[in-house]
């Protein structure tokens, strides 16, 4: 606190004044200043007094009401020295212990305080003569309190007496707290050596963990290299193999230098052995040694006329040669004598079907075509599972009255499997000798294969899609196919390769070669005839409907096209005659059904939507007959045997049945 | 301002030292002592002297017992007049403790109002508090109290909780600053030597021409007496709460520092002591 002015240091309990306005406030100082001189000399002064006054009224007062009874008396003075005392005692025996003493130190305090007032009551006589009043009464009853306090005196020994026995019970109450102590902190030791084992096991435990990682990690390591060690393995086993393949490699190249030496050899000691004349062991001629000069030349010609003579040598050769072409690696595709010879059989007569002989489930899928050979009795079927299955007539006995008759056929039996297609077979075609089967297939190829042999030995590839019809040509190793790509390819058998491409602008579903002509039926519903020496259409015939197929009888003048509107036309080539053949619920089941004539020529067939087999007189174009009750589903094709006697139908559900006349 | 509040203080716990004498033509069974109590100031007689009747009934027979009532020297002590005024208008210059005669019977009814019990003083006091804010602001500050706030003045000055009791008494001091003052400043004077009870009437604590107002102009106004003119020796004294405040003290200060509880500026004028 600091003072500004004089003034303010005469009053040390007011604050800190501004200096500006002291001048303004000497009127409040000077209030505030006889204020304080007003409360220190009427209320200062007098404060103690009045109160220390009022606790003796206080006291008197209550002094004066116990008067009645001691017990009371002290009672009362023990509560109001316990009030008045600092400490609060709750048993009632220290209460009655201090008993004697709170009247004891009354009685002091009362004097303590009249000699207070005494001090202070200088200044007011009146006060002092209250002051003694009040001790008056005080030292009356002195007297009562001193009787009361022997009678209490005994009361406190009694009360003694059983605060010894209150000590003893508390002194058991402390022995069995400290025994109760001693056993805690046993187990506290135990709990704790517990936790020490505890915490032992744990460690241990953990070493154990820490072993078992270490062992797991060099099992992997372990583990690491041994794969390792099994990849080197691996890839000194491959070495292996590659050396030992080189090694057979160089031994097969050495063979074959050594084969090949030795057929040089050979071939030069037959060209030796040409060139040396034979000697003729009748004709001793020691003569002629002499003269061998000029015997060489005899000898020459000799060979010379011994060569062009001999007519028996080239075969020889040939056959020679034969030995080792066939040892040759590489397809031969065919042998030259096979084109050579090539049969021909004509059907004199064919025989209108009347019953089925057999019916069968041939395959997984629908059958899409069917073809007899024209050189055996075999029979191909092929469909949407990708193989084609020949099938033979099996010759049956019948018995026609007493006479044995040896029919050639009861059933179909299957004779083999040709597949390696990798897409449905469209269409089937053997060749002129029977002995390879070509086909075209879903898969934008057609293939060729032969009979004895279930691998296809050529495969035909360039059409985007699928192969409809693919055909031999009459001329040798040369074959047509169609497809949907609106493309007709030539392809050259040899070299498996395609000739010449023609653009047909519609796509090709079917087609049958003559001798210089390529005729094909399209779905845009024209057929046309390509001439194939100049890859150009030179005719183009309209069908009524798309063209599904198409069949060219054996004397290449008629030609049948089946249409999608269920009609089949009969066509003359060498004029211009058209002919529909049409027949009551007789509907085309698909978009590559097939019609076909007879062998003869005289019949044409084909099969309907609703499985039953359609036969008409090609020379009338009369309905003849209408087989059913084989099929459950649309024909899609019909082959006719060579005989004459048996034709084959095929529908969509796996079904080929066998018909015949009898 | 700290020294306001130290006014304030110094105001509400000043005490005067009584003495309690029964009347000596009383009949007592017992002698009767006399009582010694420190009176608020700022109180009321009848508010704070339970235990001095408490005292005396004790010597006094039950059946003698009528309302008590005081006075001084002879002249009955009205207990509607606070303490302190009771005291500076009739002992200020005695001697210490004030003695005070305490009766029971023949109770003057033409000088002294009954009071039977605690309510009646409420009353009393609220309604000069009431009549002290209506001079003060045209009684808008104690009308906008609620009941409660009325409660907590009255209880705060029979408790005698100062802080309880300014904070309510402060709204009745506080005074819109563009008038510099209260309307008008409530205020008794008090004088032995008149017929009249005291002096009150309409008085600014500033004058229009923007001049406030000190205790001088008051009592120039009010009591021109009691200045003393230059050259004359003082004859009157001036008491506001046990103190003569300097005449240029002003008076809007004083009204708001030196008021009793009930918002009343208590003015006692007194002629000197000759001795």
């Amino acid at each position: 606190m600091t003072c500004v002015d004089v003034r303010v240091r005469a009053d040390p309990s007011r604050g800190v004044k501004g200096l500006v306005s002291r001048q303004t406030e000497t009127w409040k100082v000077d209030v505030i200043r006889q204020l304080k001189h007003r409360d220190k000399s009427q209320h200062d002064v007098f404060h103690d007094l009045v109160r220390h006054s009022l606790r003796c009224r206080g006291r008197e007062r209550r002094v004066t009401a116990a008067s009645r009874s001691p017990l009371l008396i002290a009672a009362t003075l023990v509560n109001e020295s316990i009030s008045t005392g600092p400490l609060r005692n709750v048993s009632a025996a220290s209460q009655e212990r201090r008993a004697a003493a709170a009247t004891l130190s009354l009685r002091s305090v009362i004097l303590q305080e009249h000699s207070r007032m005494l001090d202070k009551s200088s200044i007011s006589a009146d006060f002092l003569r209250t002051a003694r009043v009040p001790a008056g009464p005080d030292v009356s009853s002195e007297n009562d309190l001193k009787t009361m306090t022997g009678e209490l005196a005994c009361q406190v020994v009694a009360l003694q007496q059983e605060v010894i026995i209150k000590e003893k019970v508390l002194e058991q109450q402390h022995r069995k707290l400290s025994a109760v102590q001693q056993s805690f902190s046993r187990t506290r030791g135990d709990q704790q050596d517990l936790q020490g084992r505890v915490s032992q096991v744990q460690e241990a435990n953990a070493g154990l963990k820490r072993e078992y990682d270490a062992l797991l990690e060099c099992h992997r390591a372990a583990e690491q290299r041994f794969r390792q060690e099994k990849q080197r393995g691996c890839e000194l086993l491959e070495d292996m193999i590659h050396h030992k393949q080189q090694a057979a490699a160089r031994m097969n190249s050495h063979n074959e230098r050594r084969s090949r030496a030795r057929q040089v050899k050979l071939q030069k000691d037959l060209q030796v052995a040409q060139e040396t004349p034979v000697t003729m062991t009748t004709t001793p001629q020691p003569v002629f040694s002499a003269t061998s000069p000029p015997k060489d030349f005899p000898e020459r010609t000799h060979s010379r006329l011994f060569r062009s003579a001999s007519a028996t040598s080239p075969r020889i050769l040939t056959s020679i040669k034969e030995l080792f072409e066939r040892k040759r690696r590489g397809n031969s595709v065919c042998s030259v004598d096979q084109e050579v010879f090539r049969p021909a059989r004509i059907c004199v007569s064919a025989q209108l079907p009347v019953r089925a002989r057999h019916s069968l489930d041939a395959h997984e899928q629908s059958i899409n075509a069917v073809r007899f050979s024209s050189s055996s009795d075999l029979l191909a079927t092929g469909g949407t599972d990708r193989v084609i299955k020949l099938w033979d007539l099996q010759a049956g006995t019948r018995y026609h009255g007493d006479t044995v008759v040896i029919m050639g056929s009861g059933k179909l039996n299957h004779r083999g499997t040709l597949d390696g297609s990798t897409g449905g077979i469209t269409s089937i075609e053997f060749d002129p000798a029977g002995l390879k089967v070509l086909a075209a297939s879903y898969n934008n190829s057609a293939l060729l294969w032969s009979i004895d042999d279930s691998v296809p030995k050529v495969t035909l590839t360039g059409h985007s899609r699928k192969v409809t019809a693919a055909r031999f040509r009459f001329c040798p190793q040369q074959v047509v196919t169609g497809s949907a790509d609106r493309t007709l390819k030539l392809w050259d058998l040899q070299r498996a390769a395609c000739v010449s491409t023609v653009q047909v602008f519609s796509y090709c579903s079917d087609l049958v070669c003559s001798e210089n002509a390529v005729i094909s039926g399209h779905f845009d519903g024209q057929i046309r005839l390509w001439d194939t020496r100049t890859a150009s259409c030179t005719l183009e015939l309209p069908a009524q409907g798309k063209v599904t197929s198409l069949d060219l009888c054996s004397d290449l003048r008629q030609l049948l096209s089946c249409c999608r509107d269920d009609c089949l036309q009969l066509l003359d080539l060498r004029g211009s005659n058209r002919r529909s053949l049409r027949a009551e619920g007789f509907k085309c089941g698909s978009d590559s059904t097939k019609a076909v004539f007879s062998p003869d020529g005289g019949y044409a067939t084909a099969g309907s939507a609703d499985g039953s087999l359609y036969i008409w007189s090609v020379t009338n174009g009369k309905l003849q007959t209408c087989l059913s009750g084989e099929h459950s589903s649309s024909i899609t094709a019909v082959s006719w045997s060579l005989s004459g006697n048996y034709v084959v139908s095929v529908d969509k559900s796996r079904r080929a049945v066998l018909w015949s006349d009898i | 301002m700290a020294d306001d509040k130290d006014v304030l203080r110094d105001v509400w716990f000043g005490r005067i030292p009584t003495c309690f004498a029964l009347y000596q033509d009383e009949v007592t069974e017992k002698e009767a002592e006399p009582f010694y109590l420190l009176l608020p100031r700022v109180s009321y007689l009848t508010l704070v002297t339970d235990k001095v009747k408490k005292h005396f009934l004790k010597a006094v027979k039950p059946e003698d017992v009528e309302e008590m009532w005081f006075e001084y020297e002879g002249t009955p002590l009205k207990w509607h007049y606070p303490i302190g005024v009771l005291f500076d208008l009739h002992a200020s210059n005695t001697a210490l403790p004030w003695s005070i005669t305490v009766h029971f019977k023949n109770f003057p009814e033409r000088d002294l109002l009954h009071c039977l019990s605690n309510s009646v003083i409420e009353a009393h006091f609220m309604s000069c508090i009431k009549e002290a804010d209506a001079l003060k602001h045209k009684s808008q500050v104690i009308n906008d109290m609620q009941k409660k706030d009325h409660k907590q003045l009255w209880m705060g000055l029979q408790n005698d909780k100062f802080d309880q009791f300014w904070a309510m008494n402060r709204k009745l001091m506080e005074y819109p600053t563009e008038e510099g003052g209260f309307r008008y400043i409530p205020f008794r004077i008090y004088q032995t030597m008149s017929d009249r009870p005291f002096i009150q009437k309409l008085f600014r604590p500033v004058s229009p021409e923007g001049h406030t107002h000190t205790l001088g102009d008051l009592l120039k106004e009010m009591y021109p007496a009691a200045i003393a003119h230059d050259g004359d020796s003082r004859k009157f004294q001036v008491l506001i709460q046990g103190i003569e405040p300097l005449l240029e003290t002003p008076l809007q200060w004083l009204s708001e520092h030196l008021s009793h509880p009930d918002n009343f500026l208590h003015v006692c004028v007194l002629p000197v002591p000759t001795d």
